[in-house]
């Protein structure tokens, strides 16, 4: 099922509310920096509301260590105001409350919000923005929920994808990737919701236990879709930050996947990048 | 974006640990007597619903309100989910959601 939506989707959320509409589009047109590297990722309020907001991107939001440019919400209408370009409400999801805005271009987008009501149960796709510290959402559809066992059917979605994007990186493989030259297909499942990474890197072979270890969860901070995305790539405080291991440890790692040639160092010696072009 | 008064996802037995809290839970309807409406939780307990309106026997409600009592809601939202409605995955969402993965959620 998603993989069908997401090719949908793929065409249908390049853009935000100045793009051309959907119909207008071909599908070669998809390389739309708006677009990110993902899907659109089930959230709940709560969680963007902890969403990291990474700086040389205005619109780079980051939950649990996953792009999340596109999301898809579930809640109550409330407050909708309908204006000449654009018609704005909160979404109130149980978890928390977010304003929502949809550009109206067309006939078609007045009347896709003109049934929306307050209090009425709706699914929001859309691109998630923040300014000047605020967090929205601009939508891209919004639509009744019609069956109402989707509102179970959201929230399980929301914990099944933070299982996924939170599960420690090779743990839900078959086995332990001793073999460096074997590539290990990524369960079909998490590809939903990754773009996944070719695993073209072998850990080092010569390093024994935790050394090897830590030069793998190094490099895997360094090739999460949300890394590979930022062009000055990772600084090490960072890269310290989300591992919880000493410095010099990281700073050991970080050089020897520099030598190696899996990473390369950006505007300054404390800024890294995976050359794994994701 | 304001996450200050989430309602929590709950069953009957949860509902105990949320007094004066604010709650959403799924009731089928048993009976409307006046003002209070009667319905039955999805962990099968008895659970009375003040300030709703009336909804059909038998339908599906969510209730969203303040946990005033074991037993008991104060309605501020109700919605009518209709009659096919899954129990067992909604009161499998519940104790996710008060669980392992509250922090998703409160």
């Amino acid at each position: 099922m998603y993989s069908s939506q997401q090719d949908g989707g793929a065409a249908l959320f390049s853009g935000g509310g100045f793009m051309p509409s959907q119909a207008t589009q071909t599908p070669e047109s998809g390389f739309s920096k708006n677009r990110g590297v993902q899907g659109v990722i089930p959230l709940t309020v709560k969680q963007i509301s902890e969403a990291y907001h990474s700086n040389d991107d205005k619109s780079n939001f980051v939950v649990d260590g996953v792009e999340a440019s596109n999301v898809r919400l579930l809640g109550l209408v409330m407050n909708k105001a309908e204006r000449v370009t654009d018609v704005t409400f909160t979404l109130d999801d149980g978890t928390g409350r977010i304003d929502v805005n949809r550009w109206v271009n067309e006939t078609s987008d007045t009347n896709e919000m003109a049934i929306i009501q307050n209090g009425m149960y709706v699914i929001v796709n859309g691109s998630l923005k923040g300014f000047q510290g605020k967090k929205h959402v601009v939508a891209f559809s919004v639509r009744p929920v019609v069956d109402f066992n989707h509102i179970t059917l959201h929230f399980i979605e929301c914990i099944h994808v933070h299982l996924d994007n939170t599960r420690p990186k090779g743990a839900g493989l078959p086995q332990a990737q001793t073999s460096s030259m074997v590539q290990t297909p990524i369960r079909s499942d998490v590809k939903e919701y990754h773009s996944s990474l070719p695993n073209q890197f072998s850990s080092p072979t010569g390093a024994k236990g935790s050394e090897t270890d830590i030069y793998k969860l190094v490099l895997d901070v360094f090739q999460e879709p949300a890394s590979l995305a930022r062009d000055h790539g990772l600084h090490v405080d960072e890269v310290v930050q989300k591992l919880g291991i000493p410095i010099n440890k990281i700073r050991d790692a970080i050089e020897y996947h520099v030598d190696v040639g899996h990473i390369y160092s950006t505007i300054d010696d404390n800024h890294f990048k995976s050359a794994c072009n994701g | 974006m304001d996450t200050s008064s989430p309602a929590v996802f709950a069953n009957a037995e949860l509902l105990k640990m949320y007094t004066g809290r604010r709650v959403r839970a799924v009731v089928q309807v048993i009976r409307n007597e006046g003002g209070v409406l009667v319905g039955k939780s999805t962990d099968g307990q008895q659970l009375t619903v003040k300030g709703s309106p009336a909804f059909p026997l038998s339908h599906f409600v969510e209730v969203i309100g303040i946990a005033d009592g074991n037993q008991s809601i104060r309605a501020e939202i109700s919605t009518d989910l209709g009659e096919n409605f899954d129990v067992v995955a909604y009161d499998g969402l519940c104790q996710l959601a008060n669980g392992k993965h509250r922090k998703l959620f409160l």
